[in-house]
């Protein structure tokens, strides 16, 4: 299908587009925008990049870690969330599973058309699905792409409920312990400009039902890559699921094995019986 | 069981001015890049080495272990083991003796040498009575100890210390010891400027001919050494203001090195490992010697590497004619000036226990692909640039060529070595 698209001079600031993705929708029926917000041109942020790689633990280097070009995305989605004939908004919207590709090595220094529209609305037992695809490309070459997946709660979607199946998971040992800072969703904030204030505020955080600030799951995400740094191909996907939420400040644990394809990883509760995050990641084809 | 240590290549990020291009990197970032640099150009992903010994001068606290980590973060595979090890300015050379002794030894059969320094990145620390009043708090077993403790702090222990700079018994910084020996050994003004002017055109003219193409990784959209100034001349050095030495002083901020960020790996090996994995070889890493000064006593602090020389050259029985090229690291233009002085006079070298003076250098056989003052010298780095460069320029020139490279030290150190190509 061929989309409008939207060219936008620059990715939104946050602020105002957040504010509109704020506001509480009363639909019922989840509606999506059609069109793909796209912005050309835009630039990477050398101190910004480094920021983000020393918040998420990854080692500064001329290509950049994946889930830093979802971060790029992010702009768009929190824009398109916060058009007129978008339903569904970002508060209410559980981000439960995202899944991106690097098909080459982006070098920090690259120009970048970001791209993101909204598709595969569909009903799940709690609510609408949605999925937010971004696509980063370099010319006409498709360089990353990713998907995001959001659960509106309460809201309807036209179509059968699917089963969805949920990811087993067996507790296990955790082999690496990371004690999460209180200020970490403030230092992930500044390199993420994600202003969600559950992640950095308490009070936030109690409107929603948790009784901590909830770390981001991109950051949960980054790290469980960059604790894989090093051996990961030059080109793969990965796959999160969001399981729990983790509160701050606390401890989690990680674990990795590897598969034929590639690894699997869990961050999990310190003694590795639940999981708050289960991650794939395969060696790209 | 003992063999060869032979120099298979190098590796390096260009090397860029303190505060610019890399003033986001750590010397984290830089090890790595220059680490995975070298496993791309020589195949060595995914694959377990001896070992790998570098490290930095300028260290924060939480690199503790750097060069482990930094393996870690490559592509090497991650049980390959690695170590630690500082000696100022010598460290990348250091590190390069202590795998090549091991290869040596039978001990290991592969191992990458480096270091890497960030003077952007440099650690600050807090001041002696506040981490005293700290950490006596932390040991407290009581609030009140606790609080006892920590009423100890005044403002003033709140400033936060920069690295020293100086030497630790004299108090002098590099520069200021070195306008002691530049003094001493009558070092003209036009002497260092003609060094530092060549430094650069014969750094310019080796980046042109392609010769730094299998020796440098570009690092963050670096792809050159960013302090090479190929349009400066004898003229334009001349005028600037002396740096160090006073009103009358000859040294100044073009024929000194800058502060500089950058990192530099060396792969060395044994001939049969180099064979089985269908590796060149360049050079036969053959003596290396180590030498110290008494600075506080008043002994140049930059010359230690002339007895290092000495004493090496008499074990092997060779002459300084008998080398084809020498590295002398550029600290100062004027600290290369006065160790061929030094070479020379009968009256220093004997004093050092040698025979005799060391002898004239044929100018033509020094730093001919330009040196520190040009390159940059991220001080644990340089070592690991010069070797892997130098190895390859014995390599074009045929076997048997031999090299020798003299690098000096903070707290009056010296290290030196001989190469010979293969």
């Amino acid at each position: 299908m061929d989309r409008r698209e939207e060219h936008l001079d620059e990715l939104p600031s946050m602020g105002s587009a957040f504010a509109r993705a704020l506001v509480p929708s009363r639909a019922k029926t989840a509606k999506i925008p059609q069109h793909v917000a796209v912005v050309e041109d835009q630039r990477q942020d050398l101190a910004r990049l480094a920021e983000y790689n020393r918040v998420c633990g990854f080692t500064l280097r001329d290509s950049v870690p994946p889930t830093w070009l979802h971060v790029l995305t992010f702009p768009l989605h929190v824009h398109l969330l916060g058009a007129p004939d978008s339903s569904v908004k970002l508060v209410g919207a559980v981000h439960v599973s995202n899944s991106m590709t690097l098909h080459r090595p982006v070098g920090l220094g690259e120009k970048l058309q970001v791209r993101v529209h909204i598709d595969n609305l569909r009903p799940h037992k709690r609510g609408a699905m949605i999925d937010l695809l971004g696509e980063i490309r370099v010319g006409d070459e498709t360089v990353w792409n990713g998907t995001s997946t959001y659960l509106a709660t309460g809201m309807s979607a036209p179509g059968e409920v699917e089963d969805i199946e949920r990811q087993p998971f067996d507790p296990l040992q955790p082999q690496a312990k990371w004690r999460l800072a209180k200020d970490l969703g403030r230092r992930y904030r500044r390199v993420s400009h994600d202003p969600n204030p559950i992640h950095t505020s308490k009070v936030a955080a109690k409107a929603f039902g948790f009784a901590r600030p909830l770390i981001h799951g991109m950051w949960t995400h980054a790290r469980a890559l960059s604790a894989l740094e090093g051996r990961l191909p030059e080109t793969y996907s990965a796959s999160v699921s969001f399981l729990r939420p983790i509160l701050l400040p606390g401890t989690v644990g990680f674990a990795a094995s590897p598969t034929p394809q590639g690894f699997d990883a869990a961050v999990t509760n310190r003694d590795g019986t639940k999981a708050h995050l289960l991650m794939g990641v395969t060696g790209a084809p | 069981m003992n063999s060869n240590a032979v120099i298979v290549g190098g590796n390096r990020t260009p090397f860029a001015k303190a505060g610019g291009p890399y003033a986001q990197a750590s010397s984290h970032d830089l090890l790595t890049s220059a680490i995975d640099g070298l496993a791309a150009r020589y195949g060595l992903s995914g694959k377990q080495l001896g070992e790998v010994a570098a490290g930095a001068v300028l260290k924060h606290p939480r690199d503790f272990n750097l060069t482990r980590e930094a393996v870690l973060s490559s592509s090497l595979a991650p049980t390959t083991p690695a170590c630690d090890l500082q000696q100022a300015c010598g460290t990348g050379l250091e590190a390069t003796i202590y795998i090549a002794n091991k290869i040596s030894l039978g001990q290991i059969d592969s191992g990458i040498a480096g270091g890497a320094d960030s003077a952007s990145d440099a650690p600050i620390t807090v001041s002696e009575p506040l981490r005293k009043a700290l950490l006596a708090a932390n040991a407290a077993r009581s609030t009140g100890d606790r609080l006892k403790a920590l009423a100890r702090i005044r403002p003033s222990h709140l400033k936060p210390l920069a690295p020293g700079v100086n030497e630790p018994r004299t108090g002098l910084s590099m520069g200021e010891h070195q306008a002691l020996t530049t003094k001493r050994w009558e070092v003209t003004r036009e002497a260092q400027d003609e060094l530092a002017a060549a430094s650069h055109h014969t750094l310019a003219a080796a980046w042109d001919n392609g010769f730094f193409d299998d020796l440098v990784t570009p690092f963050l959209g670096v792809a050159k050494d960013s302090i090479l100034r190929p349009d400066t001349s004898v003229e334009k050095l001349s005028k600037l203001k002396p740096a160090f030495g006073g009103p009358e002083g000859t040294m100044t901020a073009g024929n000194s090195t800058a502060l500089s960020d950058g990192a530099a790996t060396v792969l060395l090996s044994n001939e049969q490992w180099a064979k089985d994995n269908h590796l060149p070889v360049l050079a036969k890493f053959v003596d290396a010697n180590v030498a110290a000064v008494d600075h506080p006593a008043g002994d140049d602090l930059l010359l230690a590497p002339v007895g290092a020389v000495g004493h090496m050259l008499e074990r092997n029985g060779l002459t300084i004619e008998d080398f084809d090229l020498v590295e002398i690291h550029e600290a100062f233009a004027s600290t290369v000036l006065a160790t061929l002085k030094a070479w020379e006079s009968e009256e220093y070298c004997t004093s050092l226990g040698l025979k005799g003076a060391i002898g004239t250098l044929d100018r033509s056989k020094l730093n001919t692909m330009g040196s520190s003052l040009a390159v940059g010298h991220p001080f644990a780095a340089t070592g690991a640039r010069i070797v892997p460069s130098l190895a390859k320029m014995l390599h074009d020139l045929g076997p048997g060529k031999r090299g020798l490279i003299s690098v000096c030290a903070a707290g009056g150190q010296g290290v030196v070595a001989i190469l010979e190509a293969v």
